[in-house]
């Protein structure tokens, strides 16, 4: 491999790097690049000559490179050798700084290896006695093995000719190397060793890391290191005695344990890099040879710490014996090409050290400037073989981590190692120490606040004494004052009290939303019980059963509902409760119990994951605070108009009921079903003057829909009980000028725990549920309740004063939930865990991220369905979604996307933009998280409190649909236009498509000149052609009527789909344009492929105007795999193309073959190679239009009496009525061009090699004369099948050729689509 | 050289670190068969290297045996 003419092909590993850097050609980082410091007296003659003998025999530094059809090749060639550059900075002021500053530009600058050397060297002199010794090595010759061996040979070579005996044994050629891989790729090891691999990560669920997201190396690294301790090495030269282990194994098992408690899952799989060297032909030869074994480890958190490390230690003895075959091979094997999902976290690089350079008598420092791309985050450890000076450089890719990211997980990572050094078992092990600790359970939760000990009760007696004329209650034509509301509760209290209800008592309630129902509850907390609240209408059953669990003193109602539940405790009527007193006169003498702030104040029933309610008990101390703490927080006052409309089942409605008492201020109670009716409730906000009001984001979303909710001049809107969306936040902003404020609480923890301003100007995305409310701390945790820094993922816990004391009858269920908090100092603090999933943010907010358990599994994979919304959620065309799992007919679970648009979306769009939403998450999430199918709705369903009720989202149809009738106007009016022109008996199906019916492209000009009339839209002939379903043409009439411009790309854009991709349907099938630029001829082929395969066309750029850089056919393959990649990220790709469309297709397979993706079926129709029309004449000027002709499907032979001009052509066309008649001037002249522009592209073209098969179908009754033969192909494909059609050139893709050649292709496609098992090459 | 380096003192030290009896492993034994890594290799260089032998880990690692090492050793004269 010493000349062009004998080149090799490079190793596997060299082509992991190659394609690494054809995806990122610009990247510096390939260039790997050391700088070894020597001070003190050198011989500079003797030092000088050693390097540049290594460099010599260091051959592979010589290689040079092309890349043509069979794949990039490489040789070594002699005048790309390094020669050893002297630079002298003697005279310069900071020489070193200079020095430094010459090696950072050199090694900054990206080398392509094909037209640049891969090496340099530079001796820089800063003195006498200060040299620096710059190499800088592509990452294609050398990883940092073989940078190290480079130096230990200068070293060997200058201790020799300084007089040293040696044995001076060379460096190996390069040349064996690639002999060694060869011989490695068709071995037997390489069987053995893929398999191991895949049986390790069998069943791997989606693999973490320190950072959640993936992404490709940047152009830069961010990095920190710092020696360890010499306390922490002795602790690890301790624990490996004791631990009968390696240290390096138990710096894989610590830095996996780490990286474990940031990722949240076990096991984790942590990157091994593997040498590769010792006894194999690499072992001193200067190449790339590093590989990265996926080491998948279990961390159990109790078992002893030193059967971990001795386990770890076993897994990387086995893994070594396999760790020749490459991740970038592996990653293929488990479908994840390219720089596509991670098949490793973190690198744990271990490595010792040798001190060649005090041997040669040098004192020397070296320092690794590169090590190559960074994807993710590297832990590098460097120390002497027994561990001493232990060293940890951090690498991370800036893409994922910020500097003081990185930072913070070196100092971390230090003493977490410190602390696990020591410990028995993983568990007890935090991954906060010192400050960090301290601040994220302690700093972020400094909350403590003063507030009365004291009860609701006593709070608003208080009012009612210091305020008595003031409103207290307003119900439709009714208003009462403090004075009357404080008679009315006293009376009622004492009637609760002379039924038997006394203090700690519990009285329920079932009332529907009135003036009455605010003043029971009132009433039952004066008599000293606390209130239970029952849905009036809910089934009776599920009252009952709370009822029995809660055993109540007493049961409040209206007589109908009280009639209809089954109670064993004395009922009271609503309406004689508060009838006027018998006997006016003085109060009653039987004192009012002293209600304390540890008595209970409310129990709420919330459903439980089980379906059996739980009720939550909720002491006056505890809501005391979240009242008292919102009345000040948000400087609440008499001032403020307040309004109850949540449902009183849900405990918002806690502070609606109570706070306004709290501040003297009105309260408007709402009509029973008013907080469900958008337009209601906006009416009653304008004519109350209300000022205070709370929304459940959805509900929130419904009311700012609502027209009447513009211009209202609320002052304060809370939202809580969901997740507040970014978009819900805008779009609030745009529509109303009131404050927003996002809350956050369990029923479990008194309302609200937190609080967030969703001001305007607030960004957050997420919106955060914020800071924690007085006397009330947050805590993220790992799964081991251990706190978690800021980024990371958890589970939310709550602990304070506002706690509830528990479920009621439930002290199993209380135990569970409300467990001990070990952050506190007092022996019985509780904590709540609330089953959510949240993170820090920097400024200690917290980020809500759904539901613990709103996390499923699929296929083996835990999917965050939150994640999932969360990513959808960025489409424009998500105004409101849910995703969920569910069973599709088969009974397979798959995810579906529930989406509400935004208003005026045309039905007729859904199916596409349904797709656009589906190809929007496929560049969002992992294949596995990607919906199936996107449902549309009109609303979310919500539940009665308001809340997305998932039980009611509609199964989706995953079923070919019964016939739809045409419904909206729109639609009703094209299917008439469909039923006239096409002579119908009736009306179509709303989902009939026009083609399939009989419709062709005549009768298609017909159509859009009927409808064009009818509707005045500005209908084109192509829009027919792209949208030909009544429901899709009346869905783009729609959207026509709001743009009208785009009728002129109906039809003529870049991609046409032919045939829409379906749930569940195989890999789809792309058609090149013929000549003139348009794949409308392969409608009827889409209409009648089986299996619901995606057909799309591609369309020639030229038709919307000369497009730029594309001077090549080459270039525009390349464009248009660009495009095809973009709609379906795997392969494999199915290309079809008539006549010019052909020639492209196979240099498509050519460009698709050379990214490594799987090329399926490439078909032919009667198209022949470039150098067939080089050999004849160039088109003459007439050509194109003879060309059209051939299109609209006339032989220009048969007219010879035809001017062959624009003008006569297009008065042809148009006296025949035909389709390409009545396109626009532009739109000729587009297709004009591009048959000129195909027709130039295909003269200038160079076939390259296409290494595989072609489906060839010949225009059989053609080509009689022209001599044109399939053959001709032979040189550039693999295989040639070719199937003769009784058909001319020109009739091929019409139906009748069709029915010939469709059934080939059919086949031909499904055999493609079948997997075929990935094995290793032979 | 007092402590000069011998054949059979490589084999002990080899054994000792591979946790084998010197009488197990052989002059032309795979020493990566038996158990030895890179980390090992570079111990044994850096203790043979005490003892006075120019050997350098990247030597070690071409032919893993202790018949090649040997031959490596006595190839070079102590310095």
């Amino acid at each position: 491999m010493h000349s062009a003419a004998t080149a090799a092909p490079l190793t596997e590993a060299q082509e992991g790097l190659w394609y690494a850097q054809q995806l990122d050609p610009g990247n510096p980082l390939f260039n790997t690049g050391h700088c070894t410091e020597i001070r003190g007296p050198l011989d500079r003659a003797r030092f000088s000559a050693a390097i540049s003998q290594t460099l010599a025999e260091a051959d592979a530094l010589a290689l040079n490179f092309s890349d043509g059809n069979a794949g990039p090749r490489q040789w070594i060639d002699a005048r790309r050798r390094p020669v050893l550059e002297q630079v002298v900075l003697t005279a310069s002021g900071d020489a070193a700084r200079h020095a430094r500053q010459l090696m950072r530009q050199d090694l900054e600058t990206p080398v392509d290896p094909c037209s640049a050397p891969l090496a340099r060297h530079v001796l820089f002199s800063l003195g006498e006695e200060l040299h620096f010794w710059y190499q800088r090595v592509h990452h294609l010759a050398a990883d940092g093995y073989g940078m190290a061996l480079i130096e230990s040979r200068a070293l060997q070579l200058y201790r020799q000719s300084g007089g040293a005996q040696g044995h001076g044994k060379p460096l190996t050629p390069f040349q064996r190397v690639v002999a060694d891989d060869a011989a490695y790729r068709v071995s037997g090891q390489r069987r053995q060793d893929a398999a191991f691999w895949r049986g390790q990560l069998r069943d791997a669920d989606g693999i973490g890391s320190l950072a959640e997201a993936s992404a490709m190396s940047a152009h830069r690294i961010l990095q920190a290191r710092q020696n360890l301790s010499a306390e922490t090495v002795a602790l690890l030269q301790q624990r490996q005695a004791n631990a009968q282990c390696a240290w390096p194994a138990i710096l894989t098992a610590l830095v996996a344990a780490y990286v474990q408690r940031h990722a949240g899952q076990n096991p984790v799989i942590v990157g091994a890099p593997w040498m590769g060297r010792m006894g194999h032909a690499s072992a001193r030869c200067v190449a790339t040879v590093m590989n990265v074994m996926p080491m998948r480890l279990e961390l159990d958190q109790d078992a002893p710490l030193d059967e971990v490390f001795r386990r770890c230690a076993g897994q990387l003895t086995l893994a070594h014996r396999h760790g020749r075959y490459r991740s970038e091979q592996l990653r293929r094997d488990l479908g994840l090409p390219g720089g596509q999902g991670r098949i490793h976290g973190p690198l744990v690089n271990i490595l010792p050290f040798d001190a060649a350079y005090r041997r040669a008598g040098l004192d020397a420092r070296q320092e690794v400037l590169c090590a190559g791309p960074v994807d993710d985050f590297n832990f590098n450890f460097r120390a002497a073989p027994d561990a001493s000076d232990l060293r940890l450089e951090l690498e991370a890719n800036p893409k994922l981590y910020r500097a003081d990211e990185v930072q913070q997980h070196l100092t971390r990572f230090a003493a977490f190692l410190h602390a696990a050094l020591q410990a028995q078992t993983l568990r007890p092990v935090q991954t906060l120490h010192g400050a960090e600790f301290e601040h994220w359970v302690h700093g972020v939760n400094q909350t403590s606040h003063a507030v009365p000990d004291t009860t609701l009760v006593a709070l608003v007696a208080q009012t009612c004494a210091a305020h008595p004329q003031a409103e207290a209650l307003r119900a439709a034509d009714r208003s009462i004052d403090f004075a009357g509301f404080d008679t009315l509760v006293g009376h009622a209290a004492r009637r609760l009290q002379a039924a038997g209800v006394g203090r700690g008592d519990i009285v329920a309630v079932a009332l529907p939303r009135s003036l009455e129902m605010v003043l029971s509850l009132h009433a039952i907390q004066r008599a000293g019980a606390a209130w239970l609240p029952l849905d009036t209408g809910q089934p009776a059953a599920r009252s009952a059963r709370i009822l029995g669990v809660a055993q109540p003193a007493a049961l409040i109602g209206e007589p109908d509902t009280l009639a209809g539940l089954a109670c064993t405790c004395p009922t009271l009527a609503v309406t004689s409760l508060f009838a006027a007193p018998e006997h006016p006169g003085p109060k009653s003498a039987a004192a009012l119990p002293e209600v304390q702030p540890g008595d209970p104040a409310y129990v709420i029933f919330t459903s439980g994951s089980t379906g059996e309610p739980k009720g939550v008990v909720v002491s006056h101390r505890a809501i005391v605070n979240r009242l008292l703490w919102m009345r000040e927080h948000y400087g609440l006052s008499a001032d403020d108009c307040f309004l109850q409309k949540t449902p009183y089942t849900f405990d918002v409605s806690v502070w609606e009921l109570f706070l306004p008492m709290l501040c003297a201020a009105p309260l408007v109670v709402a009509a029973p079903d008013v907080h469900r009716d958008p337009l209601a409730l906006a009416e009653l906000i304008q004519r109350e003057g209300v000022d205070v009001v709370h929304f459940v984001p959805s509900m929130l979303a419904a009311f700012l829909d609502e027209p009447a909710s513009r211009g209202l001049a609320l002052r304060m809107v809370f939202c809580s009980g969901e997740a507040l969306s970014a978009r819900l936040r805008d779009r609030f902003h745009v529509c109303l000028s009131a404050a927003l404020h996002n809350l956050y609480g369990p029923t479990e923890a008194a309302v609200d725990v937190s609080w967030w301003p969703a001001n305007a100007d607030d960004r957050s995305d997420p919106v955060p549920i914020g800071f924690p409310v007085w006397n009330t701390q947050l805590h993220v945790l790992d799964a081991c309740r251990r706190p978690l820094p800021a980024g990371v993922r958890g589970q939310l816990y709550l602990a304070g004063v506002q706690l509830a004391d528990g479920y009621l009858g439930r002290p199993g269920l209380t135990a569970a939930r409300f467990v001990a908090n070990p952050f506190s100092t007092r022996p019985d603090a509780r904590m709540y865990d609330t089953g959510d999933l949240a993170r820090w943010r920097i400024d200690g907010a917290v980020e809500y991220l759904g539901r613990a358990d709103h996390q499923v599994k699929l296929r083996g994979q835990r999917i965050e369905l939150g994640e999932i919304e969360a990513a959808l959620g960025q489409h424009p065309l998500c105004r409101q979604l849910t995703v969920a799992l569910r069973p599709d007919t088969a009974g397979e679970l798959r995810l579906i996307a529930y989406v509400v648009p935004p208003d005026g979306h045309p039905a007729g769009q859904q199916a596409q933009d349904g797709q656009a939403i589906l190809d929007h998450a496929r560049q969002q999430l992992p294949p596995a998280m990607v919906p199936s199918a996107v449902v549309w709705l009109a609303a979310l369903p919500l539940s009665r409190n308001g809340k997305l009720d998932s039980k009611a989202l509609p199964a989706p149809d995953f079923t070919p649909q019964a016939m739809r009738l045409p419904t909206t106007p729109g639609e009703i009016e094209v299917a008439h236009a469909f039923q006239h022109i096409l002579g119908l008996p009736e009306p179509p199906g709303a989902d009939d498509d026009f083609f399939a019916l009989g419709g062709h492209s005549l009768l298609a000009a017909r159509l859009a000149s009927a409808l064009r009339q009818d509707t005045g839209a500005k209908l084109t002939l192509g829009a027919v052609f792209e949208h030909p379903t009544v429901a899709g043409l009346a869905g783009w009439l729609e959207h026509l009527a709001d743009d009208a411009a785009a009728s002129d790309e109906a039809g003529f854009g870049p991609l046409f789909t032919l045939r829409a991709a379906r749930v569940g349907a195989p890999a789809a099938l792309f058609c090149i344009h013929p000549a003139g630029g348009l794949s409308w001829c392969y409608g009827p082929l889409a209409r009648n492929l089986s299996a619901a395969r995606p057909v799309y066309g591609l369309q020639s750029p030229v038709l919307a105007g000369t497009p730029h850089g594309i001077g090549s056919l080459r270039e525009l393959a390349t464009l248009y795999v660009d495009r095809l990649q973009a709609l379906q990220a795997h392969g494999p790709y199915h290309l079809l193309g008539w006549s010019v469309g052909g020639i492209i297709a196979q240099d498509m397979a050519c460009v698709l073959r050379s990214r490594d993706a799987e090329v399926g079926v490439v078909a032919l129709l009667d198209a022949y190679p470039s150098e067939v029309w080089r050999a004849r004449p160039p088109a003459a000027a007439d050509d194109a239009w003879r060309a059209i002709l051939h299109i609209a499907g006339f032989d220009p032979a048969s007219l010879p009496d035809l001017d062959l001009g624009r003008d006569s052509v297009i008065a042809f066309l148009r006296g025949r009525d035909h389709p390409l008649g009545a396109l626009t001037d532009p739109q000729l002249h587009g297709i004009l061009e591009a048959v000129a522009f195909n027709n130039a592209l295909v003269r200038a073209h160079r076939q390259q090699r296409y290494d595989g098969e072609l489906l060839y179908f010949r225009a059989a009754l053609d080509h009689q004369a022209d001599g044109l033969d399939p053959r001709a192909w032979e040189p550039w494909v693999a295989g040639l099948h070719v199937h003769d059609v009784p058909s001319l050139h020109g009739d091929l893709p019409g139906p009748p050729a069709l029915a010939h050649w469709l059934p080939v292709l059919d086949d031909r496609l499904q055999v493609a689509d079948t997997p075929v098992p990935a094995a290793p090459d032979p | 050289m007092s402590d000069a380096l011998t054949l059979e003192r490589m084999r002990q030290d080899a054994a000792d670190i591979l946790h084998l009896d010197a009488a197990e492993i052989g002059d032309d034994d795979n020493l990566m068969e038996l158990g030895l890594d890179s980390l090992r290799a570079m111990t044994l260089a850096m203790s043979w290297r005490q003892a006075g032998a120019a050997i350098e880990f990247t030597d070690l690692v071409d032919d893993v045996t202790l018949g090649s090492w040997w031959q490596l050793v006595q190839a070079a004269e102590p310095r």
